[in-house]
């Protein structure tokens, strides 16, 4: 017996002796499709750096898993404006030291500097997007031009919407002529009744893939990210991408730096390779969000500068609003979106 | 002989103990602490004794969430009984090498992960998906059925998950049943309903207890099935505390619904032990 416990003990020694030469890696933690794994795997084999990947589908999301992990568990993150400002607030992100990036100066200066982080010490934009609705020409006949069409009874389950409280309820605000961050309550109650009559048109709630929704005809109207709505007219061309008079919410996902990253030469390098023209073009193509590097504006193909919902204007972008941190108002907005469930 | 097995004991029970400190005592600890404490606006925790987490649970709009999480898990109950009897039944009928057999069939879904078998109801109940296509092709229906994106899709996903729960107690409990009460009742001329009703229910309540524990209880919970197959527009117990440690990042709120929800269970335990069920028998399979 004692043999046995012998045994099981130099078992558990030996399995301490594994450790293996350290490989350079860098640790990213991005939305889920955002960034296609070829350029992942071209970035590896170009510069021998492994990448280790993870997802995330908010920025909520991505909050909490940052603020439970250990520090220094993640190199790279990707927060959207509002995020950037809370996570500086909690003091969770490192400076980002521009001197180590030679592509910057790709960067189109016009998302640069912005209220959420004004001299983009901690954040570097990567791309931009807008919501859009997006209507399947086929199903739906009538003239869209405004959120308030969406009201109208014959769209009796026929809506998708993205699972995001902050910009459904914003466009509600918007629709009754608000400001999408409005924390005035009666505003705010005027929203909330506002999506109750929008209640039976909603077939679902969905952030992963609304556009989906779209191919497969499970709805004929959806509101979603321009990326989808631009994937779903590429896919059917009979889908119509509208952005409505009252406005519509703009998000621009950065690079940052969360507290404590250990792989920092290789992070540099990472950002770096990201900002390369022919690199941003691939990621673009994939993933038809509104391109903010110059140099990759001018290589793009037609078909993604021709596409509206995916090349947004700059006169259209500019009608368009942040998501703001409201503060404990956020509590308001919670409560409002267990009212419309 | 006596010595080693002492520590063998030890090596073994270890583990679990530590798993049940470290994994299962103090994290529901610290969502009891965090529950009476404030939150910040961005998140973070304020260490601030408050009573308000559990006084807003009781705001009309929370009340209406927890109604309904419990008709919904009140009625995959209720649906996993009413298909369990019978399947129990039957199988208990069957010789031993054919039980064996049914019953591991009832095991197979679980090699599949559950998330990937809500994905796969979706390509079945869709409004295009293979149900309605075929039941369009056959002109069996002129329009699409509503199958799914409502509480209709939830609940064949609710009953379709949890149906193994109820229907393994439920079977350890009908062979406990003697063979010989069965024939005897029928002798004595007893039709099916009263044999059913005078025999096999009394001796099966430790297992249906034991099953509508396993099987409402996650039926509270499980948001997962209730975002894909309900599209996310009807929220229950488990998206609302969701909710709360993620979009509303409002932890010690999440953390109070939570520790009611507990709460709640408890007293349905309770409430079985004072009806005379054993507390082994919860465990026992």
């Amino acid at each position: 017996m004692k043999k046995i416990i012998l045994v099981f003990l130099m078992l558990l020694i030996l399995t301490g002796c594994t450790k293996k030469e350290e490989q350079k890696h860098v640790n990213i933690l991005n939305w889920s499709s955002y960034i296609p794994d070829s350029v992942i795997r071209n970035f590896e084999k170009e510069t021998n750096i492994k990448v280790n990947y993870g997802t995330y589908s908010s920025n909520e999301e991505l909050l909490a898993k940052v603020s439970n992990a250990k520090e220094g568990t993640y190199d790279l993150i990707f927060p959207s404006d509002y995020m950037i400002e809370i996570m500086k607030n909690r003091d969770m992100l490192e400076k980002i030291d521009k001197t180590k990036l030679n592509n910057i100066n790709n960067l189109n200066s016009s998302y640069l500097n912005l209220e959420y982080d004004s001299n983009n010490d901690y954040s570097l934009p990567f791309i931009a997007a807008s919501t859009v609705i997006s209507v399947n020409r086929d199903l739906v006949k009538d003239s869209i031009t405004s959120y308030n069409d969406l009201l109208n009874p014959k769209y009796k389950n026929d809506i998708v919407l993205i699972d995001d409280q902050r910009i459904i309820i914003g466009m509600a605000l918007l629709a009754n002529g608000y400001d999408m961050n409005s924390t005035d309550e009666k505003e705010l109650e005027v929203a909330k009744e506002w999506l109750l009559q929008l209640k039976d048109n909603i077939k679902a709630y969905d952030s992963d893939s609304p556009k989906n929704f779209l191919i497969t005809k499970e709805v004929s109207i959806a509101v979603l990210w321009n990326a989808e709505g631009a994937l779903a007219s590429m896919e059917n061309n009979s889908i119509e991408n509208i952005f409505p008079n009252e406005g519509f919410a703009l998000s621009i996902d950065n690079f940052a730096i969360p507290k404590g990253a250990k792989n920092k030469e290789e992070l540099y390098i990472f950002i770096d390779y990201i900002l390369r023209p022919d690199v941003m073009k691939e990621i673009i193509s994939s993933y038809p969000y509104k391109n903010i590097n110059k140099e990759t504006d001018k290589i793009l193909n037609d078909d993604y500068l021709n596409n509206k919902a995916a090349n947004i204007p700059d006169e259209i972008y500019k009608q368009g609003s942040f998501v703001k941190n409201v503060g404990d108002s956020i509590r308001t907005f919670d409560k409002i979106w267990a009212e419309i469930k | 002989m006596k010595f080693d097995n002492k520590i063998f004991k030890f090596i073994f029970i270890v583990p679990v103990i530590i798993y049940s400190v470290f994994l299962i005592a103090l994290p529901l600890l610290y969502i009891f602490w965090i529950s009476f404490l404030k939150n910040d606006s961005y998140g973070g925790i304020i260490n601030v004794f408050t009573l308000q987490n559990y006084i807003d649970i009781f705001a009309d709009v929370y009340i209406k969430i927890f109604l309904r999480s419990f008709l919904i898990a009140l009625g995959t109950t209720f649906i996993c009984i009413l298909i369990s009897y019978p399947f129990v039944l039957a199988v208990s009928h069957k010789n031993k090498k054919i039980q064996q057999i049914l019953m591991t069939l009832v095991m197979v879904p679980f090699l599949t992960n559950s998330l990937i078998r809500m994905y796969g109801f979706t390509v079945l109940l869709r409004k295009y998906g293979v149900i309605n296509q075929i039941l369009l092709n056959t002109s069996l229906i002129n329009e699409p059925l509503e199958l799914m994106y409502n509480t209709f899709g939830i609940m064949i996903g609710m009953v379709y998950t949890l149906l193994p729960f109820m229907i393994l107690p439920l079977y350890s409990s009908v062979l406990t049943i003697e063979k010989p009460i069965l024939e005897a009742a029928n002798d004595l001329g007893a039709s099916k309903w009263q044999t059913f009703k005078k025999i096999i229910l009394p001796q099966t309540l430790p297992g249906l207890f034991n099953g509508s524990l396993m099987v409402f209880t996650p039926a509270l919970g499980y948001f997962f099935i209730v975002d894909i197959l309900g599209g996310g527009k009807i929220m229950i117990l488990g998206n609302l505390i969701k909710n709360q440690f993620l979009t509303a990042r409002n932890w010690p709120f999440g953390a109070a619904i939570s520790v009611f929800l507990i709460l709640i269970t408890s007293i349905l335990i309770w409430g079985y032990k004072k009806i005379g069920g054993k507390m082994d028998d919860l465990g026992g399979m």
